[in-house]
This record gives structure tokens, C-alpha cells and sequence, in this order.
């Protein structure tokens, strides 16, 4: 089979398995350039989903988090691969900057989500922070990737 | 016993780039580590929201030295990608030419580095001037030693004649031969062997859940390879193998990265052989259609992702880099607990640090 059909049958069943889960909820599901599936999810359902992927499909390489200030919300986006892009997309309003911790199920996010804290300032619940990781010690130039934020 | 505090950096002869450790020692057992990193943020995914997309790879290209190439290879795939751009093959090929020599001449100087912290000088010497062949041939290609400035979006700036191409294929059967013997070594010698064996072992398990990747990954039983398994033209139609070992210790490192090496220079020869007639570059719009693309290679540590957002101006909106070395570097404190001080070397050096990458 080729890779692209591989591809495409693997991700139907993934997101078979995510509808079985959450049968409710209507996701918008985009195909991106360059073999990349964005699912965009509510803020609540993204650990499930996530615990679904490791549990289900033996997913379980998170690339890196990306945090990006739009201007009208902060989205957070999961890149998962396994041979595959696919990415969960997460938009969190201005009031309500927080999402819990991957740490505890994969501990390789623990640099990705205290690199978007101290840049975005969106607050991961439960995640251990001793100090700031890439800005200095004495930074008081706000969060560095928001829309607002000056130049320093 | 009392117990003594080490700080190992930021400045430090062990590091060739900034990075804080302060190890707690109990007679000579490293019992506590703390990492601080950040010493050369430079900002520059902000930095690319203020420069158009042609600008940004004058900039990506110098988020690292060692791995310039593959950075704006990255970039300029993920921006082509978004364009739907198709990038002529000769350039694409002359793409990979690059990266696959950018890829040996990372691991040579590796080497060198990680016997130099054993205390391996000669190999040090003979790695770095092997190395040298390398660097002469990007040169002659790209005009620069390190920094090659030859991607463009839609393709490469530079072009070889059949005679250069000979001619890299005579340089490459020296440095082949050069790459052999310093394999031996690793793998027979036996004072590299007492220094690396069983040193700072990972399993494949923890390197699962730290979602390592790259030659450290390969070298605790990860078979992953983004060449192979995510194959970008022309590596989807290049034959090579993908060196994985199950030990998971410093010597397993050196091993992956040393064939992997070999590996390079015999798709360097299959590049060369395939080398197809036609242009070296498409033409891009300046401006770039709305849209968001991830973007992944296979660089010398590991997987590169970049992911890219753009607004339909000709500046991008948001540019995210993720280097593999930012990735590996979670595992140190866990390898640094409970060894002894003579091993921090090797164990530091094991990891490829590129603080440069990991800090953007």
C-alpha cells in the first residue's frame, strides 16, 4: 500500500475512534500541506484525546506545542506524528489562558509547555516550573510572543 | 560524606556553547543536577514576524551553525508547501546533496568533541581534519565553509558542472576511506570503548516517553528516520540504511552516529549519479497565500520541525521552530543522577548539544 493510502486509512481510524469517544462534539477537520491533519478540539477534550491516541494507536511522539497570538485568542497547537502529521488545534479566549498539564502522560512536553507559558503567558495546570527557561532571570518585559507585546 | 557544589558553565572548556549545570557531588557521585539554558535566545521566532519570507531565511540560517542548512530547508519546504509550489528535482537534489554532507560534517565534529572530552585527542585531530574535506567541498559548491546561504524559496541558488561533480566524487572516496578507520576505532579501540560503554544509558521505554529523537533516539532502539519514514523528495527514491542500536549508552551514540556517516556519503554518491538535467529553482510569489503548514526534516540530531502561519502578506504571521536538540536536552538530568564526575563528560557530549538550536 502506498505511504499516502497508509496515511489516509490510519487517520480515518483515528478519527473514527475520536468520534466513537466523543460522540456529541463536531470537530473541524483540516487536511494542511506537506501530510498534516489539523483537529481543532475544545480545551477540555484535548488530554482525552490525547490518552486516546497513546492508548489506542501507540501514538505517542508530541513534536512540540505551538502557542500562537492570532489577536482575537491564543491557539495552542499539538503536533503529534507517527509517520504522519497530525495536529491538535486548541484556541483559548484572552480570559481564560490555562490548560492542564501533558507532563504527567508524556513527560518530553515539559520544555514546549514552559516555553508557550513564559512566552504567551497561557497557564498549564499542574506543571512544575522552577524558573524561567529561555528569557533571563530578572525579564520584566511581559510575555514576548503576544501581539501587544513591545519591543524590547 | 559533605557534599560539594560544581558549576559547569555557562563558559566552561567541557561546553562549546552556553548552558548552566550545577551538579551536587557526594565524594565523586553526581547525586542532584540542575539545567538552566536561555543564554542564547536570541528571539527569533519574533524576529521572523518582523521580516518578509525571504528575509527569514537569511535569518533561519543562522539560528545554528552546524545545522544551517537543514534549517532553511525546513523553512523553505514548509513555505513552498503553502505557495504548493513545486520545487524543480535537480534542486531538490542539490538540496539534499547538502544536507547529507551538512549531516557528516556535524557527526565528524561530534566526534572530535566527544573525544575530546574523553581525553582522545588524536581522534579529535583526525576528525576535525577529515572534516576539513567537507568543508572544502561545501565551499567550492556554496561559496562558505559553514553558512551556505544556498536555498531559496522554490529550489537552490547554485548549480554544479559534471566536472565538479567528479571531482567531489574523487574527495568523496578519500573521505570514505578517512571515515572507515576512524569507525574502527570506535568500534575496536578499547580505552573509547572502557569510556563509553554502559555510560549514560537510556531505555527505549524513557526514550519513548521523552519523545527523543534523532541519533539518540536510534541508539536506544527508536527506529525512526524522517528521510525514510516521512520521505521528502529526492530521499523517496534513494536507497540507505538507518543505523539503530539497542544499548542505549554513550558507545551505542557514537556507533549510530558514525554509520550514519558512512550511510551520508554513499547517498552523497547516489545523488551525485542521479543528478537530473533542469532547473535548479521555481519561481515564488513574494506573497504568500493564507494558510498554516508543519514542516519536518531530518537534521543531524534529529527531527526539525518548523511550523508556519501566514496571513497572505509577504511576511509570516508566526514561525515556529522546534530543534532537536531542545528536545534531547530533557533527558540530562535524568542521566546525570548517580554517575560518576568522570562521566559527565561523556554523558553531556553524548546528547549533541546545539544550545544555539535549542535556544533560537
Amino acid at each position: 500500500m502506498s505511504r499516502l493510502l497508509t496515511q489516509i486509512y490510519l487517520f480515518e481510524e483515528i478519527f473514527a475512534a475520536l468520534q466513537a469517544a466523543f460522540p456529541d462534539e463536531t470537530w473541524l477537520v483540516e487536511a494542511k500541506p506537506l501530510d498534516d491533519t489539523f483537529i481543532t478540539l475544545p480545551p477540555g477534550r484535548l488530554r482525552p484525546a490525547v490518552q486516546l491516541l497513546m492508548d489506542q494507536f501507540d501514538l505517542y511522539h508530541l513534536s512540540t506545542i505551538t502557542g500562537d497570538d492570532t489577536g482575537e485568542e491564543v491557539r495552542l497547537l499539538y503536533h503529534f506524528w507517527s509517520g504522519y502529521g497530525l495536529t491538535f488545534c486548541v484556541r483559548l479566549p484572552y480570559t481564560a489562558l490555562s490548560m492542564p498539564t501533558l507532563t504527567d502522560i508524556i513527560p518530553g512536553a515539559r520544555f514546549y509547555e514552559q516555553e508557550v507559558q513564559e512566552m504567551l503567558g497561557v497557564t498549564f495546570e499542574g506543571l512544575a516550573v522552577t524558573g524561567p527557561l529561555f528569557l533571563p532571570d530578572d525579564w520584566e518585559g511581559g510575555y514576548p510572543l503576544r501581539r501587544t507585546a513591545e519591543r524590547v | 560524606m559533605s557534599k560539594i557544589t560544581v558549576p559547569i558553565g555557562p563558559q566552561h572548556p567541557l561546553l562549546k556553547e552556553p548552558l548552566a549545570f550545577t551538579l551536587t557531588l557526594e565524594g565523586e557521585h553526581v547525586i542532584e543536577s540542575a539545567m538552566r539554558i536561555g543564554y542564547v535566545h536570541r528571539g527569533i521566532e519574533r524576529l521572523c514576524q518582523e521580516r518578509t519570507y525571504v528575509q527569514n531565511i537569511h535569518l533561519l540560517e543562522r539560528v545554528c551553525g552546524i545545522c544551517s542548512h537543514i534549517h532553511t530547508t525546513t523553512f523553505c519546504q514548509g513555505v513552498e508547501g503553502l505557495l504548493g509550489l513545486e520545487v524543480p528535482l535537480r534542486g531538490l537534489h542539490i538540496r539534499a546533496l547538502l544536507c547529507e554532507l551538512e549531516r557528516i560534517h556535524s557527526h565528524l565534529l561530534w566526534l572530535g568533541v566527544q573525544a575530546r572530552n574523553i581525553g582522545f585527542d588524536t581522534i579529535f585531530m583526525y576528525a576535525w581534519r577529515d572534516r576539513e574535506i567537507v568543508l572544502d567541498i561545501m565551499e567550492d559548491l556554496s561559496g562558505g565553509r559553514v553558512s551556505h546561504a544556498v536555498n531559496v524559496i522554490g529550489g537552490v541558488r547554485i548549480d554544479l558542472t559534471p566536472e565538479r561533480r567528479d571531482q567531489i566524487m574523487a574527495q568523496l572516496d578519500v573521505l570514505e576511506a578517512q571515515i572507515e578507520t576512524l569507525l574502527g576505532v570506535v568500534e575496536n579501540e578499547r580505552s573509547f570503548q572502557a569510556r563509553t560503554r554502559d555510560i549514560g544509558r537510556l531505555t527505549t521505554e524513557q526514550a519513548r516517553r521523552y519523545c527523543v529523537v534523532g541519533p539518540v533516539a536510534r541508539a536506544s532502539g527508536v527506529d525512526i528516520d524522517l528521510r525514510r519514514d516521512a520521505p521528502y523528495p529526492p530521499y523517496d527514491h534513494l536507497k540507505f540504511r538507518v543505523p539503530v542500536r539497542y544499548e542505549g549508552d554513550a558507545w551505542a551514540r557514537t556507533l549510530v552516529r558514525m554509520l550514519e556517516t558512512v550511510e551520508s556519503v554513499h547517498l552523497c554518491r547516489q545523488i551525485l549519479t542521479a543528478l537530473p538535467d533542469g532547473p535548479t529553482a521555481a519561481r515564488a510569489k513574494r506573497r504568500v497565500p493564507a494558510g498554516e503548514v508543519v514542516s519536518r526534516a531530518e537534521a543531524p540530531r534529529g527531527e526539525v520541525v518548523y511550523y508556519i502561519r501566514s496571513d497572505g502578506s509577504d511576511k509570516p504571521a508566526r514561525v515556529k521552530v522546534r530543534t532537536p536538540t531542545l528536545t534531547n536536552l530533557i533527558i540530562l538530568p535524568d542521566q546525570l543522577q548517580n554517575i560518576s564526575m568522570a562521566d559527565v563528560s561523556v554523558v553531556l557530549s553524548g546528547v549533541d548539544l546545539c544550545i544555539a538550536c535549542a535556544d533560537r
